[in-house]
């Protein structure tokens, strides 16, 4: 597969939902990959057990940018019991939609990994 | 001198397609690509010769005790020291812990010092940061100027704190740079410490001569000079390693065991004990005498005119920050780059897609990039079957970076 088809590359250019979260029901939590300098931060917007609004901020790879990108479209609106009931496979392959070479999971799990320790799992 | 081209016919794997282009190593400094004899080597021992060493009154037993104390006067014989000296390990990083764990921890105590570089693989500065923390002893590291070189004024002033132990690389791995390892070896000798150096990129590209250096302990690996993975050397000088306590303890290694007491055996299988790794030291001798044929004063040729070529065509390319000195005499094996823009392991991926294999990420040596203000870099490694044109193909590939991410 070509890691970088054009969708993947559209997420790394124009990274949607960026930015940040503050007020009432707002969890957030972040993370970071020390080996490469990449970090990202989620905030998501809990009301009544659905993610009502999801930002994120970061820096990083192509390929953990648009993974971020594209996990903040696909949060948006679901129930936490949806998510928490998701493993990190489900996240990647729903969630994300796209995979890469096993050199660069990495960066494809650092938003996953946020995303969890957001919701506590 | 040798022609590269020519070369590469003796390793086999550089005939193998990546994605379906021919491959580009451009990875050497991680490990190298071995010769085909050097695997030949390896498969003859285990199919006429394996056996046990040191034991046994069997020809088998005897062969393969024979080929290992061989393969040691090779080594010897090549970093110009004695038989004794040459320690076979599994690659530098044990090497330097069996610094650390034996003559460190026996002797540095609360309030002393050891000093080392910014610019040292991980493996040189972590097993001394372990010492430090079992001890109470610092560490003190020294900087780089903005050449690339080693600050040889931040060195001599650390100097002057009295450090007990001086580590630092010959040639770094991240920069390229070559440090002038006999005078800073004199230095340290003269501020009163025990001198180690990691020689795993620097015996690879020319022809080094421990005891004309003159430290005391000098570490390299097999497989980034031809040889094999899972074999490397420690060089030390006799006097320092004869009242040194052993590092692992067990078969091989003793002279007497009484149920309550052991004596070690002498140089320098005190060092070795439990099975060695035979077929490897056989492997790394076979490598060594590939090298010699070549000539390490044509092999350091080589990648001088290598280095010199992917500076001055990396200089070329929009968006590069090269790392390390700008002239190719202090530099040796490797150049690494910034591409401004994209990061290291998506220019890297990209350049996988079209058959060429560099190494991304900090390389083992953050502190480094740290100081350098940047996070990851892109570095392409060279040995001796090494070419202008795999330097050309991935100037070329750089093209599809630009291609795809428009910069």
């Amino acid at each position: 597969m070509d890691l970088y088809r054009e969708d993947v590359l559209d997420h790394y250019e124009h990274p949607r939902n960026q930015g940040e979260l503050t007020g009432e029901g707002v969890e957030s939590a972040r993370d970071s990959n020390a080996s490469c300098g990449d970090m990202v931060q989620f905030y998501l917007k809990i009301k009544k057990g659905r993610i009502e609004e999801v930002k994120w901020k970061g820096i990083g790879c192509a390929i953990t940018t648009a993974a971020a990108s594209k996990l903040s479209e696909y949060l948006r609106g679901r129930t936490l019991q949806e998510i928490r009931k998701m493993s990190e496979e489900d996240l990647l392959s729903k969630g994300i939609g796209f995979t890469v070479n096993p050199g660069r999971m990495k960066c494809l799990m650092l938003p996953v990994a946020v995303v969890r320790k957001v919701l506590g799992n | 001198m040798f022609d590269p081209k020519v070369l590469r016919r003796d390793f086999p794997i550089l005939t193998r397609e990546v994605k379906g282009k021919p491959l580009v190593y451009l990875d050497s400094a991680a490990t190298s690509q071995k010769p085909r004899e050097v695997l030949l080597a390896e498969k003859e021992y285990y199919e006429q010769h394996n056996a046990n060493v040191h034991r046994g009154a069997h020809t088998l037993g005897d062969e393969a005790t024979q080929l290992l104390a061989k393969a040691r006067q090779t080594v010897a014989r090549f970093v110009g020291v004695r038989e004794g000296e040459v320690i076979f390990v599994r690659n530098t990083t044990e090497a330097l812990n069996l610094v650390a764990y034996t003559w460190g921890l026996d002797n540095l105590k609360q309030g002393d010092t050891m000093v080392t570089t910014v610019m040292e693989h991980h493996s040189n500065l972590v097993p001394w940061q372990e010492v430090a923390r079992r001890t109470g002893a610092k560490v003190e590291v020294v900087g780089v100027t903005s050449e690339g070189l080693l600050d040889l004024a931040e060195y001599q002033q650390k100097l002057t704190l009295a450090p007990k132990l001086v580590a630092f690389g010959h040639v770094s791995n991240a920069l390229g740079t070559i440090n002038p390892v006999k005078k800073m070896t004199k230095m340290a000798h003269k501020a009163g410490a025990v001198v180690v150096v990691d020689g795993a990129q620097a015996v690879p590209h020319m022809g080094v001569k421990v005891n004309q250096i003159g430290c005391d302990f000098y570490a390299f690996s097999g497989h980034k000079m031809l040889g094999p993975m899972g074999i490397g050397v420690l060089v030390g000088r006799r006097e320092i390693l004869d009242p040194m306590s052993p590092f692992l303890t067990g078969g091989g290694m003793i002279n007497e065991v009484t149920r309550e007491n052991s004596t070690w055996a002498d140089l320098p299988d005190k060092f070795e004990a439990g099975t060695p790794n035979v077929a490897g030291a056989v492997g790394l001798a076979s490598a060594i005498d590939y090298l010699e044929r070549l000539g390490m004063e044509e092999v350091r040729g080589h990648d001088k005119q290598i280095v010199e070529y992917a500076l001055q065509e990396f200089y070329k390319v929009r968006n590069l920050v090269i790392l390390g000195p700008k002239d190719a005499n202090y530099r040796s094996g490797s150049v690494s780059f910034e591409y401004q823009g994209v990061h290291a392991h998506d220019v890297a991926t990209i350049l996988d897609s079209e058959g060429v294999a560099v190494r991304s990420g900090h390389h083992c040596t953050m502190p480094l990039h740290k100081s350098m203000g940047i996070t990851a870099s892109v570095r392409a490694s060279f040995n001796v079957y090494t070419t202008k044109e795999d330097i050309k193909k991935l100037v070329e590939a750089l093209q599809k970076v630009k291609t795809v991410f428009g910069k």
